[in-house]
């Protein structure tokens, strides 16, 4: 179950937005010194607050399969901005670049979501779906 | 109506702004105008006479869903002292800013341990700005700083990190960790200011009640409008105990009981809040507020900013439901305990 099992720890070059506001403080959770990459399919996602948690199912090179927790952002807006649970679809592959919580157990803070054509996940449509709640009415469009 | 007639009427509203400053600047009407012209949102300069709705029971109407969401800083940032952007200013303004929330850190940093804002349509430019044309939410201190604190502000402040020390270090325990991280509070006010993310509120109105649903963290205001007193002395609440009243087509609601933990600003509990909400347009309210605490600020500040109209609804937050992050903190650091308990045995027995 330790992360030498199905996880591959690199030093991760990638990189991931700004930080501006935070909810908590995510480096008290999530441990710097820990980063990590999973690769697996979606098995849940927990669209809730403050932060929504991904699911995902690891197989490590023996073929045994590892839950592990991804640490994602909050739902609320998205849902607003047209975003439902299908947008991200379980059974999902997802490559996720994160780092793992301090507290030793498969949750980790997925700093970076990537798709298996490996583009990156990007959950906003911008309100660029008419109509949907986030979106700018239409009767105020100038 | 294309952008850049809206520029040019932002441009008028500031000039005539400017000319009312010059010409009059002590008669009522003058301030009048001057509040009128103060708030510059896109939607503040109709094209056409436009009339306030009303509800069935003829009070203003304030209800639809609304949003605060603003780069906009509570206080001016020490490089700008003008009050106001010009729109071309703005936009460059919230271009930068946009940018920087877009910007990536350095991978092995702690700023780096976070989920990525941005691929969560988290930024504050991927959801609609107020485009406030003003540089800090406060008007007035007129340089647009909070005013000084007194000494006993000072030593309350002293007073409170010191119990908060006593608890350890700021992840140490539940008690220190920050309120909006604990889902207990986090800017629903008063004052009402822009929560970082997830910025949508809904007002609803009867006869006697005006209803504020705040998104984060699921906070509802209900404000009675009947003339009522504000409830006892020892009744005290995160939100504080409001009443309003109207007027003109001004609703005013007067906030006080607070209790000593929301702590806004360093405010006591005995912080009054006034607000006043102005329907501007059918797509904007323009929120003024002030703060009144002696034993915090050597004088009242006072701070305004638009809400604009989105879509509904207002989801509920459900903040606590979710929140593992707690948790998962506390586990790490009673776990961090524990290694240094054993180091410390294994050093000693060797």
């Amino acid at each position: 179950m330790r992360i030498t099992l199905a996880v591959t720890i690199t030093a991760i070059l990638l990189l991931a937005a700004v930080p501006v506001w935070a909810h908590h403080a995510f480096s008290a959770e999530f441990d710097v010194n820990k980063p990590l990459t999973l690769k697996g399919t979606l098995s849940k996602w927990e669209m809730i607050n403050p932060h929504s948690w991904f699911h995902i199912d690891v197989k490590g090179p023996d073929g045994t399969v590892t839950e592990w927790m991804i640490e994602g952002g909050s739902p609320n807006t998205l849902i607003r901005l047209g975003v439902t649970k299908n947008t991200v679809k379980v059974g999902t592959e997802l490559t996720i670049e994160g780092y793992q919580a301090k507290e030793g157990t498969n949750k980790a803070v997925g700093r970076n979501f990537v798709l298996a054509d490996g583009t990156r996940l990007f959950l906003s449509l911008g309100g660029s779906v008419p109509g949907t709640p986030g979106a700018v009415p239409e009767s105020e469009k100038k | 109506m294309n952008d850049r007639f809206l520029m040019s009427l932002g441009a008028i509203a500031l000039a005539i702004l400017v000319a009312v400053v010059l010409v009059a600047p002590t008669s009522a009407a003058a301030q009048a105008q001057k509040a009128a012209a103060a708030t510059v949102t896109k939607a503040a300069a109709p094209a056409k006479p436009w009339t306030a709705p009303r509800t069935p029971d003829g009070q203003p109407d304030l209800q639809g869903y609304w949003t605060n969401n603003s780069y906009t800083p509570l206080e001016r940032p020490k490089d700008l002292t003008k009050e106001f952007y010009t729109p071309e200013e703005l936009r460059e303004a919230e271009k930068k800013a946009a940018e920087r929330e877009e910007e990536q850190t350095v991978p092995g940093t702690t700023a780096d341990v976070h989920y990525d804002f941005t691929q969560f349509g988290l930024d504050r430019s991927q959801t609609r700005l107020t485009d406030n044309l003003r540089t800090s939410v406060i008007v007035d201190p007129p340089n647009g700083k909070l005013p000084p604190v007194t000494s006993e502000g000072q030593k309350r402040a002293a007073d409170r990190a010191a119990e908060r020390k006593k608890q350890g270090a700021q992840y140490d325990q539940v008690q220190n960790i920050p309120l909006g991280s604990r889902c207990v509070y986090q800017n629903a006010g008063p004052p009402m200011l822009p929560p970082g993310y997830n910025p949508a509120y809904q007002i609803l109105q009867s006869k006697d009640t005006v209803t504020i649903l705040i998104e984060m963290l699921h906070e509802v205001r209900v404000i009675p409008l009947d003339g009522r007193p504000h409830a006892p002395q020892g009744y005290r609440s995160w939100l504080g105990d409001s009443r309003g009243h109207w007027e003109g087509d001004t609703l005013v609601v007067e906030t006080t009981n607070f209790n000593d933990k929301s702590a806004f600003r360093g405010a006591s509990e005995n912080m009054k809040v006034t607000e006043r909400f102005t329907r501007l347009s059918d797509d904007a309210i323009r929120y003024e507020f002030t703060v009144n605490d002696p034993s915090t600020w050597e004088i009242p500040w006072k701070g305004e900013m638009p809400f604009v109209k989105i879509n509904g609804p207002v989801f509920e937050h459900a903040c606590h439901e979710g929140n593992y992050g707690v948790a998962n903190t506390l586990k790490a650091v009673r776990l961090e305990e524990k290694k240094a308990a054993e180091e410390a045995a294994r050093k000693g027995t060797k």
